[in-house]
């Protein structure tokens, strides 16, 4: 009896080993994809990938002369088909968990983008967290061909970069893949994405020239927002435009904002913290938006001769930056529903605060959107003036 | 002894002491030596030879008499003794520096000397057909519980076995669970560790010959608990058992984690940490698992033979040891720097435990973790440590459930489990040792005098 047990339990452990480990990769069986680009060439889809070499991004020996990343492409009809074609050129599997950039052609992007996300919500290797920018004028494979200072991996580059500036700068969005297929599929709102340029002379960023001088001939920036209609772009914000994005869709965290003061001086204030709300309202048959801006700034920059010391002036400073402020959202409301692109996610207020009234427009919202009355309420406040009280150009008597 | 305190009296004393007829109604030679002759106390009547061989054997005097068919052995045993010396498996900064020592009655003395209370009992066994060991097991009457004692009393008499040669053989002997890598019997060589043992109801069980003293009931935290926890103020003595928490789980999960994380689950690594990970690996001929084993195979013989080894040679081991396998191995590429940081990081994590039977447990452990992180990646790690953990919840000691206080969770015992807290505030015994007197003391927190007027 306990012999059988014994011999029971000796096939099971058995049994453990017998398994093979299948889902098992070592790390050094990796090719680590960091950085995506599609474009469109001749109706099929090309797939640019940017693997890290791991001993050239992180190693400490020094570097022996290699790119620290390398791109792969290959074309074909379905992305997932062109991922696995793949492998006649990568020397591994790719492994798509720690994708940070995903670009899109504008030309790609202009066509419609839905098709190629799918293989990327679908696919269980892919996390999610990963930022989609779309390339301005240039194919999606150029962006990421770059070499960049100061981050080995560019992608890693253009993920910190677009994160920082959101936060820091604000004319630019960084969305995530669920955020966008969202925004695709919700009826009220459509996505935007930030769009990303070449600086420069490509042909140099591709090589390691690009890295050797002080002032890097060929740069990654980002610029202006697209502005998608369903998974359609229709057009480019500008960067006040883009900036009105920001203040309208509560995305605003702190930014640099001037106006004039003196005589032809300029003032620069910090924005600390901005709260927007949007309320959508259904009276008489007839939708309106009312939106409520909070914002708190830090005196940054003063370039002008001002008493700062009144509480006068300041009020008159905060009078002018909420003017700045809602001339700024006034202007991305105006190019939106130029473009008849709901891209604030006003439809969806309306959905909120009257449903029945949503069912009967939200069928060609697109067409209500242009019409929609918005009113933009901007309260500015002036918190602190920095490590000094008044400027001392003040004293600077000419 | 035999000539001070046995022929001076028989030859000296008799002359003119009242040993004569006259004085005594018995004419019983042995009892009139007993009575005014001999100086020792010790000292039995033998009517059998067997009794004559062990007391001989145990190095007492027989006194024979010529007509009686009565002997006398009288205790008068000598040995080399190795004294009281400092503790060499638990030190402490702060604390008594005395250990036990391989006598009996030393370590005994010991004990007595830490707790005067008429209380405090002491039973004592012979133990082992050939070697006839003196066990003694102590316990404090009124605050152990009696079934315990009973327990260990019915258990030590079990024990038919031709010799005990230190008190691990006790324990294995009287352990609860046969088949478990958890030991179930603490043991200790400080004095004041039993005597605090002792004082919340549990037994001591020593044994003649070894400075390792066991106790029973035994908990999965005493394992955990130092000496010195409860001579530190009772803040930095907290903290530093969460430090042994979190060591015990650094030592058991360290490569494993490692393991599964590296092979199955490289989508949870931050990607710098990914790239920099994977560059180590480069050029890495081993998959992750068996670089583990091998490292950890290397560490235990690193470990091993630097114990065993002379102790003049014993630094050389050290130094091979660290250049042969920390520095060239990373450089010939062989094994991953990580690695070596991962299996370094687990081994020093498994000196922080204050008990080295449970580090053993841990050391054990380790190994099936490993081939489980390889198999199954974290799912595998997670399922042990569900298995490992129904299974110590399942063990007893002398009844006692080996995990309380968590598991079942008694709250007035967690004062001294994971935290410790003030000695004012530890006012009652654990509970589930033993029932009766369970109150420890009264106190209220120190108070400052009122400021002065």
């Amino acid at each position: 009896m306990i012999r059988n047990a014994a011999l029971f339990f000796a096939v099971l452990t058995l049994l453990l080993f017998a398994t093979g480990c299948w889902s098992r990769r070592e790390l050094n069986d990796l090719a680590i994809v960091t950085g995506v680009a599609i474009d469109k060439i001749d109706n099929k889809y090309r797939v640019s990938v940017q693997v890290v070499d791991p001993g050239e991004a992180a190693g400490k020996k020094g570097s022996s002369g290699r790119s620290p990343v390398t791109l792969y492409d290959a074309s074909g009809d379905t992305v997932f088909e062109v991922i696995r074609r793949m492998t006649t050129v990568t020397p591994r599997k790719l492994y798509f968990s720690h994708l940070r950039m995903f670009v899109l052609s504008e030309d790609l992007a202009r066509e419609g983008i839905g098709k190629i996300l799918d293989f990327f919500s679908r696919d269980h290797e892919l996390r999610t967290d990963f930022y989609i920018v779309v390339s301005k004028g240039r194919a999606a494979k150029d962006i990421i061909s770059i070499l960049t200072p100061l981050e080995k991996n560019p992608s890693t580059k253009m993920f910190t970069s677009l994160e920082v500036s959101e936060k820091a700068w604000a004319p630019t969005v960084a969305i995530q893949l669920d955020e966008l297929i969202n925004d695709i599929v919700s009826e009220g709102k459509e996505p935007v994405l930030t769009g990303i340029l070449i600086k420069g002379n490509p042909a140099i960023g591709k090589g390691k020239g690009n890295l050797e001088t002080i002032d890097t001939p060929t740069n990654l920036q980002y610029g202006g927002i697209a502005v998608f209609k369903k998974d359609r772009m229709i057009g480019w914000l500008n960067e006040e435009e883009s900036k009105g994005v920001s203040n309208l869709t509560n995305r605003l965290d702190s930014t640099v904002m001037e106006v004039a003061c003196g005589n032809n001086g300029k003032l620069a204030v910090e924005v600390i913290r901005s709260n927007t709300k949007v309320k959508g309202k259904v009276k008489d048959g007839q939708p309106e938006i009312k939106v409520t801006i909070r914002t708190e700034a830090n005196i940054g920059d003063v370039e002008c001769q001002i008493d700062l010391m009144k509480s006068k002036t300041l009020y008159d400073l905060e009078i002018e930056l909420e003017q700045k402020m809602k001339s700024d959202a006034e202007r991305a409301l105006s190019k939106a529903k130029k473009l008849k692109s709901d891209i604030f996610g006003f439809g969806e207020a309306i959905h909120r605060a009257d449903p029945n009234y949503w069912q009967t427009v939200k069928k060609d919202w697109d067409k209500h959107f242009p019409s929609l009355p918005v009113r933009i309420k901007v309260d500015f406040k002036i918190r602190q003036l920095g490590t000094t009280g008044d400027s001392f150009q003040n004293k600077l008597k000419e | 002894m035999i000539t001070d305190y046995i022929r001076a009296s028989l030859l000296l004393d008799t002359r003119f002491n009242e040993a004569d007829p006259s004085n005594t109604d018995t004419l019983d030679v042995a009892q009139v030596l007993q009575k005014f002759v001999t100086t020792i106390g010790d000292a039995q009547d033998i009517h059998t030879f067997d009794d004559l061989y062990n007391g001989l054997l145990s190095g007492d005097a027989i006194i024979l008499f010529d007509g009686s068919t009565k002997a006398k052995a009288v205790s008068a045993q000598g040995w080399q003794n190795r004294g009281v010396t400092e503790p060499s498996a638990e030190s402490v900064v702060r604390g008594p520096r005395e250990a036990f020592t391989e006598t009996l009655r030393t370590n005994t003395s010991l004990i007595r000397r830490k707790i005067k209370d008429p209380n405090l009992w002491m039973e004592t066994k012979q133990i082992g057909r050939v070697t006839k060991t003196e066990v003694a097991f102590m316990y404090i009457k009124g605050i152990v519980n009696d079934k315990v004692v009973e327990e260990v009393r019915e258990r030590l008499d079990r024990i038919d076995i031709d010799g005990i040669l230190e008190s691990g053989y006790i324990e294995e002997m009287i352990q609860d669970d046969v088949f478990t890598p958890f030991p179930t019997v603490y043991n200790s060589e400080r004095p004041d560790v039993i005597a605090a043992e002792l004082l919340e109801g549990k037994v001591a069980i020593l044994v003649d010959g070894t400075p390792f003293v066991l106790v029973v009931p035994a908990l999965f935290v005493s394992f955990l608990h130092a000496a010195e926890d409860y001579y530190h103020r009772a803040d930095i003595s907290s903290l530093i058992r969460i430090l042994r928490y979190l060591g015990i789980f650094i030592a058991l999960f360290g490569p494993s984690l490692y393991v599964a994380i590296t092979t199955f689950h490289q989508e949870m690594l931050p990607t710098q940490l990914l790239v920099s990970l994977a560059s180590q690996r480069e050029g890495v001929p081993f998959p992750a698992f068996f670089e583990a084993i091998m490292m950890e195979v290397a560490f235990e013989i690193l470990r091993e033979a630097g114990l065993r080894m002379p102790r003049t040679i014993g630094p050389a081991v050290s130094i091979v040891g660290t250049l042969v396998i920390g520095q060239a191995a990373v450089e010939a590429g062989i094994i991953s720097a990580a690695m070596v940081i991962v299996v370094s990081t687990t081994a020093i994590s498994s000196f922080v435990f204050p008990s080295y039977s449970l580090a053993n447990s841990i050391r054990i452990l380790r190994f099936p973790f490993i081939i489980l992180a390889d198999t199954f990646g974290l799912f595998g790690v997670i399922v042990g440590t569900i298995a490992t953990l129904l299974h110590l919840c399942s063990l007893r000691s002398f009844g006692v459930p080996y995990m309380s206080p968590f598991a079942p969770m008694i709250l007035p015992d967690q004062k001294d489990a994971i935290l410790r807290l003030p000695q004012w505030a530890m006012f009652s015994r654990p509970r589930l040792i033993s029932q009766i007197n369970v109150t420890r003391k009264q106190n209220v927190p120190p108070r400052k005098p009122e400021p002065r007027q």
